[in-house]
């Protein structure tokens, strides 16, 4: 059996999300390997839910927040932005594979972008393999 | 460059000066410990007990970590080394502590050691400062012409490390881990009450020293540290199994720096640089 | 029974002794000396001042799994932690370690509860003391003479051993240690000028200088009883204390734990894990109400522990002297200045 990864899409209520009603809306195809869940603003993701993330099983993880300026809340995703940028280093730093967590701004419209974002981070997902690294030993002898 | 003796003779003037004056009730500097070497870091809140305070190359606590302790104080004076003062600049950037109830008696110091290994602290372990960058009173000469060495310069050889290299590395490193939280409790910038590892809504790791809890705690810690982390070096200096916290601190240190182009607690008109952004950020960071 | 061996052959020791059990030692590490399993005879080094943390994780790990049990599951489904006791030999006690054990034994032992835990484990196990080296002065922050033990105390210990130049002398000192002793075939016959040597070298143990004052346990029990109240005093010796882990965490007669329950998912461990009481959230209540917010609230606790309330309950004061907390505090804050200031306060 080919390696189905677990991704956690981390979705900003008001773009993000609502771009993937409408990637689904529009009947657009792409891999069923994304679990989301929705928040009100990237800047509510602590960085802490990154690295627990991983522990508790993701293989990648997925952040959607509205693009620069289009923020529901004017700044949130300004933050957001540099706040995720340092958790990708700490992920870089500490040796864990900052590949395995992306971060991208999708607006409301663009469904067929959410699609083509999943569709590709799905596929570099399975390049990669299972992470393994902070997943609780735990789990992993579970599976 | 003053010689400590002097600057502990400046130090104690200046403290009786300030508690005779009874506008500052209490002065944070250092008294002996139980021996030469063990100095402790010490509130003096008499004049009787200037006669306490010492100054010597072993006196490398931050004293920033102890501002919070005294909500009725009137205003605090402070003995500041550079670092110590780079704190009490975030302390004050984040609204912990006023400037103006703050008496800063800067020491321009070199040639600090570190009691345990009697090793130099200088830029390899901190932030290599001798200057304090921000003070009242200055409490021996500005120390000039000494060579500056760039902090980041020890990360070198971790960052040419291989991706896999530096996970056994770390993991190694943070595997030793006691959960004492002497890290924590030594870091003048670790405030929050409670800590999100001693939370139990959400719980977010377990309270055992084992390998994920000491994961989550110090990724998270060295997060939270992110821009603010102003490299004193105490959380290293307090590890009792040796773990060098200030290698991962400098690293996220110097990132923060190459990307938003400023380092922690310089200037008391920044911000840090996580509760800042500025519309002009590249996308290119999150790369 | 006095035997021994020469230190160039100490290896053949370790794997004869590893052949029998499992072989616990001091094992250098980058910050210092720890107890841990020898796996290679090679490992084993006598070179060693004190480990860091102390020889009681041996018997009270810090962490320990009791039980463990699906949430969806009936509470008879749990799975006990199966405990696994082999013969172990804790090798290189410093005599002010061994006697800590003796002191743990009156709370996981003598009080009249027994914790299997603990009591199994210290049934299993051979423990080895060693003399500190009289030749090197004690550290600066020790003070095990103030309370009252020898340098090369072998109280505690089941085997004693005393360095002589090139050779290792072990005396069986309980009938467990005579056991050990004449199954290790490697041993030589300790001879008449050995024991002399042993004797005099455990009488001159007693003269090692450390740090040392007169403390009548009583005294100092209704001292601290006296000044429970003031304030000031505590105040000031806390002024520095961060309020960190270490002291408790390193110190062989701190036995505070916390019973939690670690779930992931359905599955969880409920565990047994170090706690100390220099933790803010050590005394927290369910309700909200903190009783020891202030930091000089806790470091009290921890010095009228150990030197008043202890004394009171059980007539012994709850430590060894070893140092440790002095060594390795952050601040340096000295438990032995603490007593002395407050014999004078």
């Amino acid at each position: 059996m080919s390696f189905e990864p677990k991704i956690l899409g981390i979705a900003c209520n008001w773009c993000t999300y609502t771009g993937a009603d409408l990637a689904g809306t529009t009947r657009l195809h792409y891999p069923q390997n994304l679990r989301v869940v929705r928040v009100m603003c990237s800047s509510r993701i602590n960085p802490s839910f990154i690295f627990r993330a991983f522990q508790l099983g993701a293989d990648g993880v997925l952040v959607g927040g509205c693009h620069p300026g289009d923020c529901h809340y004017n700044t949130g995703n300004l933050y957001a932005r540099r706040r995720l940028a340092v958790t990708k280093k700490i992920l870089e730093f500490a040796g864990l594979e900052p590949e395995r967590f992306r971060v991208e701004w999708i607006s409301a419209s663009e469904g067929n972008k959410f699609a083509q974002v999943v569709t590709e981070f799905t596929a570099q997902i399975k390049e990669l393999g299972p992470q393994q690294k902070l997943k609780i030993d735990e789990l992993l002898e579970k599976i | 460059m003053t010689d400590f003796k002097q600057i502990e003779n400046n130090l104690k003037k200046e403290a009786k000066k300030l508690l005779e004056s009874a506008e500052v009730p209490v002065v944070l500097a250092y008294t002996r410990g139980y021996d030469e070497k063990h100095p402790m870091p010490f509130a003096a809140k008499s004049v009787a007990d200037v006669e306490k305070i010492v100054f010597n190359e072993y006196c490398n606590f931050n004293m920033a970590r102890y501002i919070m302790r005294f909500p009725d104080a009137a205003k605090i004076a402070i003995a500041a080394k550079a670092a110590d003062s780079r704190a009490l600049v975030v302390l004050i950037q984040e609204e912990k502590v006023r400037r103006e109830d703050l008496v800063i008696l800067g020491i321009p110091a070199s040639g600090m050691k570190d009691p345990k290994t009697d090793q130099l602290i200088d830029s390899r372990t901190t932030g290599g400062l001798y200057n304090p960058v921000e003070y009242d009173i200055l409490l021996g000469e500005e120390i000039r012409g000494q060579k500056t060495v760039s902090p980041y310069a020890v990360l070198a050889d971790y960052e040419a490390m291989d991706k896999e290299a530096r996970w056994a590395f770390w993991k190694g490193q943070l595997d030793k881990c006691i959960r004492c939280y002497a890290c924590r409790k030594a870091c003048p910038m670790c405030y929050c009450d409670p800590c999100f590892i001693d939370q139990n809504k959400p719980r977010w790791a377990d309270k055992a020293p084992q390998s994920p809890g000491n994961m989550m705690y110090h990724l998270t810690r060295f997060h939270h540290l992110a821009g603010r982390c102003i490299d004193c070096g105490e959380c290293s200096r307090a590890c009792p199994v040796g773990i060098p916290l200030y290698l991962f601190h400098k690293k996220v240190a110097k990132e923060c720096e190459e990307m938003f182009g400023q380092a922690a607690g310089m200037k008391l008109e920044d911000k840090p640089v996580l509760v800042d952004f500025r519309v002009e950020d590249s996308d290119q960071i999150l790369k | 029974m006095l035997k021994k061996i020469s230190i160039k052959k100490i290896n053949d020791l370790a794997a004869a002794l590893m052949e029998k059990g499992t072989l616990l030692a001091p094992v250098k590490e980058a910050a210092g000396h720890n107890f841990a399993e020898i796996k290679d005879p090679q490992q084993l080094d006598l070179d060693y001042y004190n480990t860091i943390v102390s020889p009681k994780t041996v018997f009270l790990p810090q962490k320990e799994d009791f039980v463990r049990y699906e949430t969806a599951k009936p509470v008879a489904e749990a799975q006990p932690v199966a405990l696994n006791i082999k013969a172990t030999f804790l090798f290189g006690v410093r005599p002010c370690d061994a006697k800590s054990f003796q002191i743990m034994d009156i709370h996981f032992h003598a009080s009249g509860i027994i914790d299997p835990y603990w009591q199994q484990r210290r049934d299993a196990t051979v423990i080895f003391g060693s003399a500190f080296d009289l030749d090197i002065p004690a550290q600066d922050a020790d003070f095990y003479q103030t309370l009252g033990i020898g340098a090369a105390d072998p109280e505690g210990s089941d085997v004693f051993m005393v360095k002589k130049g090139e050779d290792l002398l072990m005396k069986a000192i309980t009938p467990q240690g005579e056991e050990i002793l004449a199954r290790l075939a490697m041993l030589g016959e300790g001879k008449p000028a050995d024991k002399k040597y042993f004797e005099e070298y455990i009488k001159k143990g007693s003269q090692h200088q450390t740090r040392n004052m007169c403390l009548d346990p009583q005294v100092i029990a209704k001292k601290l009883e006296d000044i429970f109240h003031s304030g000031e005093f505590w105040q000031a010796q806390s002024a520095a204390c961060l309020s960190c882990g270490i002291c408790t965490f390193v110190c062989p007669t701190c036995y505070c734990f916390d019973i939690c329950d670690d779930t992931l998912f359905s599955r969880g461990v409920r565990r047994r894990v170090w706690d100390a009481c220099m933790f803010t959230d050590f005394t927290l209540e369910a309700s909200g109400h903190n009783p020891r917010t202030h930091v000089y609230q806790r470091l009290r606790q921890k010095v009228c522990h150990k030197y008043s309330f202890h004394v009171r309950k059980y007539g012994v004061i709850s430590c060894v002297g070893c140092g440790r907390c002095t060594r390795y505090c952050p601040v340096n804050i000295d438990i032995y200045s603490i007593i002395q200031d407050a014999m004078k306060a």
